[in-house]
């Protein structure tokens, strides 16, 4: 009876796990090993013609200005983006807790949308949002309203990462929303009702119990963006594949071209474990300061 | 309710297996012509978006063959990835559509078939048929891996009203024209044009280089980007922008306002396939725009030669019905056939004798064709051109110098081609 039931729980995990195992932790080992070679289109139909190049793909995308390049925008991204996503989508959470009722309702699923709806489409209407001719572009016509020039927003190198970090943001909105949404309910009331007989305001509650109370939900959230932001991808690739001049460039993007418009894969590989490295010392830190944290409030 | 449970679980279990089963037939019947009954059927992919253009064609080809075509559309956006996974997993289709610019690397990947025994045994697939310019994209090391379908080149599209404005009563012949007329057009206004320099364009440039002389890469393969005949294209082209006769980033506008109505940009060079896009988009000025001949530079006026061959996948094993699918589409009456649907142009230089092709706007494109050469064929040539574009932003954007940028692009093209 006792072995069936310590059984039970890795049944239930097998077919996750070999799905994981398949399609994710073996293509990493793949990749880690193709970053060694030189493999390239030539290589992938005739694996005899595949060279063993040592450390020279990772010695060269470290020299490549554009990987360098797409290194500084991609923090950039997430430097800007994460604080963004997190406190706002942590605002809106709030607010639509505060009450009842179909408006509520309607603007949860108005924030939750851009997060289901498909990149392409969403491009195609950003496209035209950001378009830099004030009679089709809808925000360079209001900005002309108040006589604010006509801004190249997906044109001028220095404005276009701050519209794709716009446009993510917009979209990266309602996950997090619905997970702060999730936390908040499960705040037990009555420390509220404590707080207002001890006089409290409703910015002084929310500072000292909701905040604190979402401690572990926050951490969950600064986490999975700071890794989905570390693989920024989509925004780029859509609106301005990189440009104006690699301002928009991320790693992920730059992997992407060189995997599969250069037929690179060798050189692509060799990045894309730099990403890997960079992804997992950012989530070990997190996770360091965290228990740190942890210890020092008990 | 245990028993509910018991039934829901086991229709869901049957659901899932039904759609894998599902899924896994689908697979099968979809991309390989191998293992499958294939005597009687034959797979094609085709590069577009949809199989109406080519349907039509399929459909002749059955009734008087008896044999049923599997096509598979494939946007070009995807193909290359597409292409790629093929090559990856060794199962193609049986004839596949290959742009010419792709057929270096993948004749050097082994993914294409030598045809050369049935081009030298076929009529219908003799290479004398077609434009020297394509049949050159097609033979690689000596052998054919391929066979012309359809061929474009660029040409140069003119609002005629406009130009007749500025004193132009036809389209610039040389490039001294073409620079004069384009900043008359700009001087119409500030948000004005006279002309577009395709910065998206990764051939664009090259054209203008080999027009000044330019080899671009000399017989020993090495890169001629710092030569007076290819800076000099440059310096030229980025006058255009540097003056504000032509844009130099995407105005983002649609066809009907940069080329229609007021004509923000009234001359531009491109290919056939804008013919109808203009018809259709850009109805208000039907009779005030035509087509010419690219003009002259210093040394000619040679164009670009591109378009679409039809070959066979290496590993099917499908080889006599994909042969009689590709003489049947080799054809002049069938490639015709296909001009009426998309606009392409055929190959086949029989073809051209009919009167579909008649039209003025056409004939400009025929007559290019004879001064017309394709982009080197080279594996690596993709590499190089698409970062040519990078080195050319930083020029038109970024107000770097011509020669020093023309340096960086010539040292990085040699480490490409090494």
């Amino acid at each position: 009876m006792k072995s069936r039931n310590k059984l039970a729980p890795w049944v239930f995990i097998t077919p996750a796990m070999i799905l994981l195992i398949a399609f994710s932790i073996l293509p990493i080992f793949i990749a880690f090993f193709i970053s060694f070679t030189d493999l390239s289109l030539s290589g992938l139909a005739d694996f005899s013609r595949i060279e063993f190049v040592g450390l020279e793909n990772y010695q060269d995308v470290t020299s490549d200005g554009v990987f360098l390049q797409s290194i500084g925008n991609t923090l950039f991204y997430v430097a800007l983006g994460v604080p963004l996503v997190v406190t706002l989508s942590l605002t809106v959470a709030v607010l639509i807790q505060m009450g009842n009722g179909p408006f509520f309702d309607m603007m949860r699923l108005f924030f939750y949308s851009p997060s289901i709806t498909n990149i392409v489409a969403i491009a195609i209407v950003w496209s035209f949002l950001f378009n830099p001719n004030q009679s089709i572009g809808l925000i360079n016509q209001v900005l002309s309203w108040v006589n604010i020039g006509p801004i190249g927003w997906l044109q001028n190198p220095q404005v276009a990462k701050i519209s794709l970090i716009i446009l993510a943001v917009w979209r990266g909105l309602g996950i997090n929303m619905l997970i702060f949404s999730a936390a908040l309910q499960n705040i037990s009331p009555t420390l509220y009702e404590a707080a207002e007989i001890d006089g409290a305001t409703r910015w002084e509650q929310i500072w000292n119990i909701t905040i604190p109370q979402l401690k572990f939900s926050t951490f969950f959230v600064v986490v999975t963006t700071i890794i989905g932001w570390l693989q920024f991808f989509e925004e780029p690739f859509v609106m301005t594949e990189g440009g104006p001049l690699n301002s928009t460039m991320s790693i992920a993007l730059f992997i992407y071209k060189n995997g599969f418009q250069f037929n690179r894969f060798g050189y692509a590989a060799a990045g894309s474990m730099i990403l890997f490295v960079i992804i997992i010392v950012a989530t070990l830190l997190q996770m360091k300061v965290q228990r740190r944290r942890d210890e020092n409030t008990i | 309710m245990a028993t509910f449970k018991k039934m829901l679980l086991g229709s869901l279990s049957l659901a899932t297996i039904g759609l894998l089963a599902a899924c896994g037939n689908e697979g099968e019947t979809e991309g390989s012509g191998t293992g499958s009954d294939s005597s009687e059927t034959v797979t094609f992919w085709f590069m577009g978006d949809g199989n109406e253009q080519v349907q039509p064609i399929l459909d002749a080809f059955t009734d008087e063959t008896g044999i049923t075509v599997n096509v598979q559309s494939i946007p070009w956006s995807a193909a290359h990835d597409r292409l790629l996974t093929s090559v990856a997993s060794g199962e193609g289709p049986d004839v596949v559509q290959m742009g010419t610019t792709w057929m270096a690397e993948f004749v050097d990947a082994g993914a294409l078939m030598d045809i050369s025994e049935y081009t030298e045994s076929s009529e219908d697939l003799n290479p004398d048929n077609f434009f020297e310019g394509n049949v050159a994209t097609t033979q690689i090391d000596g052998a054919t891996y391929a066979i012309p379908w359809y061929t474009e080149t660029r040409a140069l599209y003119y609002r005629t009203d406009l130009l007749e404005e500025v004193g132009y009563s036809e389209a610039p012949k040389t490039w001294e024209e073409l620079k004069d007329a384009a900043t008359k057009l700009s001087e119409r206004g500030d948000n004005m044009y006279g002309f577009n320099v395709d910065s998206a364009d990764q051939t664009f440039a090259m054209m203008f280089a080999r027009q000044n002389g330019s080899e671009l890469l000399n017989e020993n393969n090495e890169p001629q980007f710092t030569e007076p005949e290819f800076t000099e294209a440059m310096e030229y082209l980025n006058g255009f922008i540097q003056d504000g006769a032509a844009p130099g980033q995407d105005l983002g506008l649609d066809i009907s306002q940069t080329f229609g109505g007021e004509g923000i940009v009234p001359m531009f060079i491109s290919g056939p396939w804008m013919i109808s896009i203009i018809n259709e988009n850009a109805p208000d000025i039907e009779g005030n725009w035509a087509t010419a001949v690219l003009p002259e530079g210093p040394e000619n006026n040679l164009s670009n030669t591109g378009g679409a061959n039809l070959a066979i996948w290496n590993s099917t094993e499908n080889v006599d019905n994909a042969v009689l699918l590709i003489e049947f589409m080799s054809k002049p009456e069938n490639q015709l056939q296909f001009l009426e649907t998309s606009s392409s142009l055929p190959a086949n230089m029989e073809a051209w004798e009919d009167e579909a092709l008649s039209n003025e706007l056409i004939t400009t494109f025929g007559e290019q064709l004879e001064n017309s050469e394709h982009m080197p064929l080279l594996p690596e040539w993709e590499q190089i051109a698409q970062s040519f574009l990078t080195y050319w932003e930083q020029i038109t954007v970024g107000g770097a110098d011509v020669a020093e940028q023309m340096e960086a692009f010539n040292e990085e093209a040699t480490n490409i081609l090494n």
